[in-house]
């Protein structure tokens, strides 16, 4: 009885832990660093850690999508470079004096998104076409993300591109609260498909189970190469976002974004063996790894060692998932 | 006649490819003959020898299932380890050797981290060493604080630049463990545990291997070849930095998958990997000898490698959907 009521006890805390971790380590990592300086739990940090962020949150939805069908997508990081280099060569053209007219603006966030969909294509194509498992589409991702990269080298010639213009639609793009509204549309919106719509039910199908999905009649080619477009579209609208956030390009932009983005995603508890997992968790995910860089920042944790921590929560987050896995299977059992 | 015949066609069925390389390289050498001199030849010798001891070991965790990209994080380490204890313990040979045991012994303590993490967590093998690559760039990062360390040590230089025979001393220090490693491959138990455990891991399991130590060994295999491959290279350079050999991880895999080794393990052979690696360099020098240079060099670096793994994963896919 005793050691039953125990277990239970435990069972009891996991839970509340899966529900409710993120939220508590958001609100820890808060109260850790205000204490140490005041100043963290301010208005002006909260939204700039928001606007730091909001690119590396698009970026993540699109890969938790990639990561809830099964599959991966390391490309991004240069997607996001080839969109940024490119955005910023039109944008400085169009630009009149020092201020971009409106129309730009949207041209680019157009452009953006079609070279994200044209390459995020290119991967679901070939992934699509070979079948490909797990191993495969880490690396022809990985290999996509070294062409795409020399693209980006190719077209700006590895030159730092600094934005010309001072005004106009596409600076606001950058400012103030619109990167934070761009990210929590994208979220709604990926939110609601992956909910509501037979293509989010399906990814999920095909996350589980690709055979099983396979047999049960799912077009499986098609949800895959979809998959990897909206990824691909993600990471160009990022592209865009960050530039107009940073004011500057470079073929460098997109550099571990890929890297953040599977941070994020895995925190978020979206097991990176598929199929399960969602968009707002993952923006919460998203929440919980920029308070804490933020912290590290503040505490004088520099870029380099930062590198560690990040690779340390990989493990950590994966490990914990798979354990998180085999007590659920035991929890079926009994 | 006939089986002359067949043999040919199952060739082409199974291998394409290496026919497909094969045919690049011939093509390669009848556009520009001056390409095979001596001079070029040995230095694709010297550039398949550093990077062709991690490719053994790649090889080998593919056969048994497994796989590692940390290797490319764990060879800059090596490097900047290794230069780092040789300018710190002085050129006296024991110096030198305990300065290579213990650089050895920090990449397997990666690679044994790698293992842990992979056999006993029971992660995915390429997100766990995806990760584990970060971490050991990051410490390499942090210890150097991103420059570059260089030696000036006599030995490392004479290793780098002596030749026997034509051939620089690298390249026997490679022949070496490709023999080892088709001797263990072919001839020892241990070798063929490998292949059992990458071809049916319950069915091994069930004939008595040691999956999990299996498993874990491959991993400090990977881990100490990546050490040997960092310091070749340190011979070679004469410098360490973390910005050498980033493509390393992915180009063993290239060069194992060019070779004929299914990504899917449980087939495929070391020497085979020897004429992959053997073949993409080729390739690369060929292309920077044809005047492509700097990204354009990469890019096509990188559609190879695309190429090569979609066109695999293509030929040995049997559920057809």
């Amino acid at each position: 009885m005793k050691s039953n009521a125990i277990v239970s006890n435990k069972k009891k805390a996991v839970g509340f832990l899966r529900e409710w971790g993120l939220i508590l380590a958001i609100i820890l990592i808060t109260i850790v660093a205000t204490i140490i300086r005041p100043a963290f739990l301010s208005w002006a940090n909260m939204l700039n850690i928001l606007r730091a962020y909001s690119t590396i949150g698009i970026a993540s939805f699109g890969m938790a999508y990639a990561v809830i069908g099964g599959g991966m997508d390391l490309s991004i990081g240069s997607t996001i470079s080839l969109t940024a280099v490119v955005t910023m060569l039109i944008v400085n053209g169009a630009t009149v004096g020092t201020v971009t007219p409106a129309s730009t603006a949207l041209l680019v966030l157009l452009v953006g998104i079609l070279i994200g969909a044209t390459i995020g294509a290119i991967n679901g194509a070939i992934i699509a076409a070979v079948n490909g498992k797990l191993a495969e589409s880490f690396i022809i991702t990985y290999a996509m993300q070294i062409v795409v990269g020399a693209v980006a080298q190719a077209i700006v010639k590895g030159h730092f591109q600094a934005a010309q213009y001072r005004a106009g639609l596409f600076k606001q793009f950058g400012i103030g609260f619109t990167p934070v509204i761009f990210m929590l549309t994208t979220a709604i919106i990926m939110q609601y498909v992956l909910v509501k719509t037979k293509y989010g039910r399906s990814l999920y199908f095909l996350g589980s189970s690709m055979g099983v999905a396979k047999m049960s009649g799912l077009k499986v080619k098609k949800i895959r190469f979809l998959t990897h477009v909206i990824c691909g579209m993600c990471a160009g609208l990022a592209g865009v976002i960050v530039v107009a956030r940073v004011g500057s390009a470079s073929v460098l932009q997109g550099q571990n974004y890929e890297l953040d983005a599977l941070v994020c995603v895995a925190i978020g508890g979206t097991s990176l063996d598929g199929g399960n997992g969602s968009i707002m968790r993952t923006l919460l995910g998203v929440m919980v790894i920029g308070f804490m860089m933020t912290a590290l920042n503040i505490l004088g944790v520099q870029s380099n060692a930062q590198l560690i921590v990040r690779g340390a929560i990989i493990v950590l987050a994966v490990a914990l998932d798979v354990l998180n896995k085999s007590m659920k299977l035991k929890e079926v059992a009994q | 006649m006939r089986t002359k015949h067949v043999g040919i066609r199952k060739f082409v069925n199974e291998q394409p490819v290496l026919l497909l390389f094969i045919s690049f390289v011939m093509i390669l050498i009848f556009v520009k003959p001056t390409f095979v001199s001596i001079n070029n030849i040995k230095n694709v010798l010297i550039d398949v020898s550093i990077y062709g001891v991690a490719a053994l070991a790649m090889t080998i965790a593919i056969i048994t299932g497994a796989f590692d990209l940390s290797i490319s994080a764990n060879f800059a380490w090596g490097q900047i380890f290794f230069c780092f204890l040789l300018n710190r313990w002085g050129e006296t040979p024991g110096a030198m050797v305990a300065a290579l045991v213990v650089m050895l012994l920090s990449c397997m303590l990666v690679g044994a981290f790698n293992g842990f993490v992979v056999v006993f967590l029971k992660v995915h093998a390429f997100i766990a060493t995806m990760a584990t690559g970060i971490i050991v760039k990051g410490i390499s990062l942090v210890f150097t604080g991103g420059n570059m360390i260089s030696t000036s040590n006599p030995f490392i230089k004479a290793m780098g630049r002596g030749t026997f025979l034509g051939l620089s001393y690298l390249t026997y220090i490679f022949i070496g463990f490709v023999l080892l490693a088709h001797y263990v491959m072919k001839y020892t138990r241990y070798g063929r545990s490998l292949y059992a455990t990458g071809g049916n891991r319950k069915v091994a399991e069930l004939s008595g291997v040691n999956v999990k130590f299996t498993r874990f060994s491959i991993f400090l295999i990977l881990g100490f070849a990546s050490g040997i491959s960092g310091a070749m290279f340190v011979c070679l350079m004469r410098a360490g930095s973390v910005l050498y050999g980033t493509d390393l991880a992915l180009t063993c895999v290239a060069a194992t998958v060019v070779g004929g080794t299914p990504l899917t393990g449980g087939k495929g052979n070391v020497l085979r990997t020897v004429l992959g690696i053997l073949l993409i360099y080729v390739l690369y020098k060929g292309l920077a000898f044809l005047g492509l240079q700097g990204y354009y060099n990469t890019m096509i670096r990188g559609a190879v490698l695309l190429s090569v793994v979609a066109l695999d994963a293509f030929m040995t896919r049997k559920e057809r959907w």
